[in-house]
């Protein structure tokens, strides 16, 4: 009796030892990704010609951002990290700043994609980026990206609805949103949001997987400045 | 009770068990919540907004690491143990929480199981907080049971 217990606590202890390696394994499969990157991969000329660009086309650094407007880890670098890059980076014309859309968390995802790209046909895109990860919600799916929702994000911004709506109804965007997430996974290797691939003048890649803090971008900004 | 747990960690293997077990919970949960970054460098950051959970984890992992522990005592104590099974059920699933937002964890489970998988991972995510004060919750009512329980046997024995 005692022992049969003693085999349960240990097949216990072993089904935790083995949830955490399994938890490990997984995170530290992607730093191996990043460790080790694609030399052919990187060599390729990134599709990024037709992505809305933040800051100037002439930096000699751009700061690819792979996220999900669902994804809360994405807000918190948008609030926390985004705005000191910007400040010192940006807005000085040291680099610029391009979003890449992998929306994978929720079925109100990919919508929210769809709308920045109708905004950027009205010339906000960034406008609306922002608008969505301002008034992002904990709950995936939870309506706050809802199609009434963007539409109202889009009256806020002052867009022409009878255009926006049309856009939206008609899918015009779905397929440049479908690019992005292949882009996403094959050419950047990112199976997580927020992942950053910072491409510097050479054409050198660092890739940056997580929320990292402002001190983490200085860092690899610097070194290829 | 003070008694109970000086007589358990008076011995260091205990001590030496309960570091170990919290080390083993919390940082793989510190790697997961992206508290702790290794690449491109070692990097440790915590944002206002995620002071709490990382409190809780803290808390988490150190009350799963005296639970655990002190079970690992009693087992040895009396040779029968029935409270530990759920102790880490409470570890399982308060690390499970908000383990899933976006990543490559919640990448992969919605991957292979689609919606389901979204809808588990979004619920992790949501829920992050209530399911974690839960398992701290679930770990205080262990260490308590199993801190009387080692009284009264203890008081048997001697």
């Amino acid at each position: 009796m005692v022992d049969a217990k003693k085999i349960g606590v240990a097949g216990a202890a072993i089904v935790l030892v083995t949830l955490v390696a399994v938890f490990a394994t997984s995170y530290m499969a992607d730093f191996e990704t990043a460790r080790t990157p694609n030399t052919e991969d990187e060599t390729k000329p990134l599709h990024l010609k037709d992505a809305p660009v933040l800051g100037s086309k002439d930096a000699t650094i751009t700061i690819v951002e792979v996220g999900d407007y669902q994804c809360h880890m994405c807000k918190l670098w948008f609030e926390e990290t985004r705005p000191l890059i910007i400040e010192n980076y940006v807005e000085t014309g040291k680099a610029n700043l391009v979003f890449i859309d992998m929306p994978f968390l929720g079925r109100d995802s990919t919508p929210a994609s769809e709308a920045t790209y109708c905004a950027d046909d009205q010339g906000k895109y960034w406008e609306y980026h922002s608008m969505l990860f301002t008034y992002q919600e904990d709950e995936i799916d939870g309506g706050w990206a809802n199609a009434n929702r963007l539409q109202a994000f889009a009256l806020n911004l002052g867009l022409d609805m009878e255009q926006f709506d049309k856009c939206m109804i008609t899918d015009d965007h779905r397929a440049h949103v479908n690019f992005n997430m292949q882009m996403a996974k094959k050419e950047f290797g990112a199976n997580s949001t927020p992942t950053f691939v910072i491409v510097g003048p050479t054409g050198e890649a660092q890739k940056i997987v997580g929320a990292h803090p402002y001190s983490t971008f200085v860092s690899v900004l610097d070194q290829m400045l | 009770m003070n008694n109970t747990f000086g007589i358990i960690y008076s011995n260091p293997s205990y001590i030496l068990i309960l570091i170990g077990i919290f080390f083993l919970l919390f940082i793989p949960l510190i790697i997961i919540s992206e508290f702790l970054f290794f690449e491109p460098f070692l990097v440790f950051s915590i944002y206002p907004e995620t002071t709490l959970s990382f409190s809780l984890i803290v808390t988490l992992s150190l009350f799963s690491a005296f639970a655990v522990s002190m079970n690992i005592y009693r087992v040895k104590l009396i040779k029968e143990t029935k409270k530990i099974g759920s102790s880490i059920i409470g570890t399982i699933i308060g690390a499970s929480a908000g383990a899933c937002s976006c990543g490559p964890i919640a990448f992969s489970i919605i991957t292979t199981f689609g919606t389901a998988g979204s809808i588990a991972s979004s619920f992790l995510t949501v829920y992050e907080v209530p399911i974690r004060l839960t398992s701290i919750g679930i770990l205080v009512i262990v260490i308590f049971v199993t801190t009387k329980s080692l009284s009264r046997e203890c008081k048997v024995k001697s």
